[in-house]
């Protein structure tokens, strides 16, 4: 049991949720993760984490801040990323029907107590 | 990005992981040092003595891992302040060799392992099967088959 499990739990047991995982930005490496059956969490971390780190760099170069929440919508899910200050960004993987505003909230949460 | 194969099956595969993996330079090569393939170097030299130092560093952690663990440690990770490097063994039907795989900011080590995952995939379905004889390997006919591989990878004649 790491210090972030019951923290993804929590994410997990929200509604449409697949899979919620604590990733290395830099690294694109799983730290923690709570994972639904089927899903392939070192893929998921690696990309997630790349795509957040561009988003980063991209909202940095446009001069629009720092990103506060990225959601990626494609045909058959979606994921969500939340980062702060530190390395660590928080993931989830959703079913495309999935409550965005609550997985949004549930994230904010999460980072909260990341911090 | 350059690419220069000794095996022609090797190019697609390790053309696609470099492009996925956004790697600087890649290396594929025998566990002896030959190199099979190479992608991003610009020079003949450089990719023998990185040749040279990858089998070394794959058959010290291979050998520090038995002593310590009891079994070899296959995939190895560097980091610098700008680039990083990961070693890891590929299995095929030829044979295992070893890929180094160069990157920077613009990659993650999690990227470059889903992607090597798959070049390991992609080499062993088009790796042929090996020939039935195959000639031993003495220090004769390692020169002479270093020299005509790095002629293949550089486009150089080699009489």
């Amino acid at each position: 049991m790491s210090p972030f499990t019951s923290m993804l739990e929590s994410l997990t047991r929200q509604r449409g949720v697949r899979a919620s995982l604590i990733v290395s930005e830099n690294d694109g490496l799983i730290v923690d993760s709570n994972l639904r059956f089927g899903q392939d969490g070192d893929r998921i971390a690696a990309l997630a984490a790349s795509m957040y780190r561009k988003a980063r760099l991209s909202a940095g170069a446009a001069r629009l801040g720092a990103v506060s929440f990225l959601q990626l919508d494609a045909e058959r899910g979606r994921i969500c990323a939340v980062g702060g200050r530190s390395d660590l960004v928080i993931v989830v993987v959703a079913d495309p029907a999935a409550n965005v505003g609550l997985i949004r909230v549930e994230l904010f949460r999460a980072l909260e107590s990341l911090e | 990005m350059n690419i220069a194969t000794v095996e022609p099956w090797v190019e697609a595969p390790l053309r696609r992981f470099v492009d996925d993996a956004r790697a600087r330079l890649a290396l594929l090569l025998h566990p002896s040092g030959q190199v099979i393939a190479q992608a991003g170097f610009t020079r003949e030299v450089d990719v023998m003595s990185a040749c040279a130092l990858a089998a070394a560093s794959h058959a010290t952690a291979g050998e520090l891992g038995r002593r310590v663990d009891g079994h070899a440690f296959r995939s190895l990770h560097y980091a610098g302040p700008d680039r990083q490097l990961f070693l890891s063994p590929v299995e095929t039907a030829r044979g295992a060799y070893i890929c180094l795989t160069v990157f920077n900011a613009e990659s993650s080590l999690g990227l470059v392992r889903i992607y090597f995952e798959e070049l390991c995939n992609d080499l062993a379905a088009a790796a042929p099967p090996l020939p039935a004889i195959r000639q031993p390997t003495i220090a004769a006919d390692f020169e002479l088959d270093l020299n005509r591989n790095l002629a293949a990878l550089f486009g150089r004649h080699h009489p």
